[in-house]
């Protein structure tokens, strides 16, 4: 069952093709990578899928649903949520905090309950609490206990990665983008969250990944994607990708690709 | 420094359970003691009068600082015209409890009128400018402050310009006239508390939240579901019925007005208070508001009237003239010492006088552990990038 739908995606800077007539589908249940050299258009690619730019063409759905330049926010509401390469947690907001805000599209509170805080809602923020925390809990003693209650900028960048994907899980999404989940952080570091990656999507997530490290995209994905200058030049397993002749020319130029 | 040793991974965590606990609860709970005892100072005959007149100055003043916390604290945004939102209160306030037009409305309900009025005022003004960010929304909101002010000096039919309006009836609740200064000093005191109460719990919910990560990455909180126009709106909103219920209470308490009373000055000693007091915390807003208001007092009395009266009336005969003047008319350079407050402030104490605890906590504190894994990370990266193979 096809989860996302992108449908001949183009979004022009000026003259720039950032990205450039792209179609692809996620399917519900799988990780699908994007992989391509620097300014391929990959983050530009999450920008579109999460509504921070308006794309110039083309058509995105979520299911049936047509999400084309929605506002982020209500993309949010819509079950897409994504984490950033350029880290932006929330840094003088607490660890715990962190997640009860990436779960607002879950927890119902007007304003009445917010400055009034009736007994209804200290059980709903108790159940909040409970239920970040179980998420966080997710990469082990790294973001709860005690550092629970120390404030994001505390931690060290692997742990703000984690802790965005912590971010982004907290409302359930439908559809979980993750950009460089595993840049800044050590090689054993990497196949970890490789593994996490992969028992994330055991529990039913959908996972569009934005990787530079190939042991991470080899290990982790079911299909990968690659492209160069904004359009799509390979599609499939990540050996076949890997081994494709664009793909290597992309990458390395073309003189190393003969030699190859 | 302190701080630093509270925060020491050395002390057992007894030592810290003990420094970490008796401020909240018991600094609460003398504040509050201190303040319900404070009008005993009215045995004091005229001086005591003099300081609970002060008091109910500082106590205007602080919730004032409070709704302005929200906005610039929480929110992030800056006010430089939080005056008018304080003047439409007043104003409201004034014209239908004053022989002016001959309304005598009931207190309770004009005060609640002051704060909804301001808050819709508050609604009509964020609605356009609340999508500009920073510099451009406090040349703004500096605009609207003086204009408000301009248009109360000019609209002689409703406001009497510059003569402003007098004779503003004293508050009354169902027959229980609010007329000395110590009512007024208690009245004023509930409704802070009333407040504090309101403004921790909404730092608390869901919409306390989505002000502060729009504060820290404005993105970030659009791609967590936030709505940020509504809720800048919201929290613009919210702080200028404040200052309506600010301006409601000045209004009855001091039963005349004019717009001199809402100069640029007002909004910037605000902005000062909430700055010096440390931005999004409660108790530093609270003090800062007092130290502002208070402390040129007390530096006044102290020079004017208590060293003479201790040392003799030619204490000051044989003083250098500038310093004679400096301090017998402090009133005078009330500004000179706001200055140097804050540009000590700025650099001694970034975070204001008591700090929000997590800005505190980025200023002053990071994890041992952290640091040590940070590094580890960066020195692996550059290993770990020569794995890339294709």
């Amino acid at each position: 069952m096809k989860i996302l739908r992108v449908e001949n995606l183009t979004k022009r800077f000026g003259g720039l093709y950032a990205v450039n007539n792209l179609s692809f589908s996620l399917k519900k249940g799988e990780i699908l990578s994007i992989i391509g050299p620097n300014g391929s258009g990959k983050t530009t690619l999450f920008n579109l899928i999460t509504g921070i730019y308006p794309p110039t063409e083309g058509k995105i759905f979520l299911k049936d649903d047509d999400i084309t330049g929605l506002r982020p926010d209500k993309i949010a509401h819509k079950g897409i949520k994504r984490t950033f390469q350029t880290l932006r947690v929330f840094p003088n907001m607490t660890i715990l905090e962190n997640v009860l805000v990436g779960m607002h599209p879950i927890i119902e509170e007007n304003i009445f309950n917010s400055i009034f805080h009736p007994p209804i809602m200290k059980r709903q923020q108790k159940e909040a609490t409970e239920k970040a925390i179980s998420i966080l809990s997710f990469f082990g003693t790294r973001l709860t206990g005690t550092r629970l209650h120390h404030p994001a900028n505390s931690l060290s960048y692997a742990n703000r990665r984690r802790l965005e994907i912590c971010r982004a899980l907290a409302s359930d999404p439908k559809v979980l983008l993750l950009d460089e989940p595993a840049a800044g952080m050590n090689p054993k570091e990497s196949l970890e969250i490789m593994d996490q990656i992969k028992q994330i999507r055991d529990k039913g997530y959908s996972i569009i990944l934005i990787e530079h490290d190939m042991k991470v995209v080899k290990g982790a994905s079911n299909r990968v994607i690659a492209l160069d200058y904004g359009e799509k030049i390979a599609e499939g397993t990540p050996k076949e990708v890997s081994e494709h002749p664009r793909v290597i020319e992309a990458y390395l130029g073309k003189k190393v690709a003969k030699n190859a | 420094m302190i701080i630093m040793k509270k925060n020491d991974p050395t002390l057992g965590e007894k030592t810290k359970i003990i420094f970490m606990k008796i401020p909240t609860k018991a600094y609460i709970v003398i504040t509050i003691l201190i303040a319900i005892l404070y009008p005993l100072l009215i045995m004091y005959g005229t001086a005591g009068q003099l300081w609970l007149r002060l008091a109910v100055r500082t106590e205007i003043l602080v919730l004032l600082a409070l709704g302005l916390n929200l906005i610039i604290g929480d929110t992030g945004l800056l006010n430089l015209g939080y005056a008018a939102f304080f003047a439409v209160g007043a104003y409201l306030t004034a014209i239908f409890a004053s022989p002016r037009f001959g309304f005598d409305l009931p207190f309770w309900i004009l005060f609640l009128a002051s704060g909804v009025t301001a808050g819709f005022f508050g609604f009509l003004v964020g609605l356009p400018t609340l999508k500009l960010r920073g510099d451009y929304l406090a040349i703004v909101t500096l605009a609207l402050g003086e204009s408000t002010r301009l248009t109360l000096n000019n609209w002689d039919y409703l406001t009497n310009g510059p003569g402003g309006i007098p004779g503003i009836y004293h508050p009354s609740f169902f027959g229980y006239p609010i007329d000395s200064y110590v009512k007024f000093y208690y009245l004023t005191l509930i409704i802070i508390l009333i407040s504090i109460v309101v403004l921790n719990n909404l730092k608390n919910s869901k919409l306390g939240r989505s002000l502060n990560a729009m504060r820290e990455n404005e993105i970030a909180a659009e791609c967590m579901g936030i709505d940020t126009t509504k809720a800048k709106i919201l929290s613009f909103v919210i702080s200028s019925v404040f200052a309506g219920l600010a301006g409601s209470i000045f209004a009855s308490f001091q039963t005349f007005i004019n717009p001199t009373n809402f100069v640029f000055m007002i909004s910037t000693m605000i902005v000062c208070m909430v700055v010096l007091g440390g931005m999004g915390s409660i108790p530093g807003v609270i003090v800062g508001a007092i130290v502002l208001d208070t402390l040129p007092e007390i530096i006044r009395q102290t020079f004017s009237v208590w060293l003479p009266s201790v040392f003799g009336s030619d204490f000051y005969a044989n003083w250098p003239h500038i310093l004679k003047d400096l301090f017998i008319n402090f009133d005078r350079y009330r500004m000179l010492f706001f200055g140097i407050l804050i540009v000590l402030v700025i650099l001694l104490k970034p975070e204001g006088l008591i700090p929000n605890k997590r800005r505190q906590k980025e200023l002053r504190e990071t994890d041992p552990r952290e640091i040590s894994e940070s590094e580890k990370t960066l020195f692996d990266v550059e290993e770990g990038k020569m794995d890339v193979k294709v």
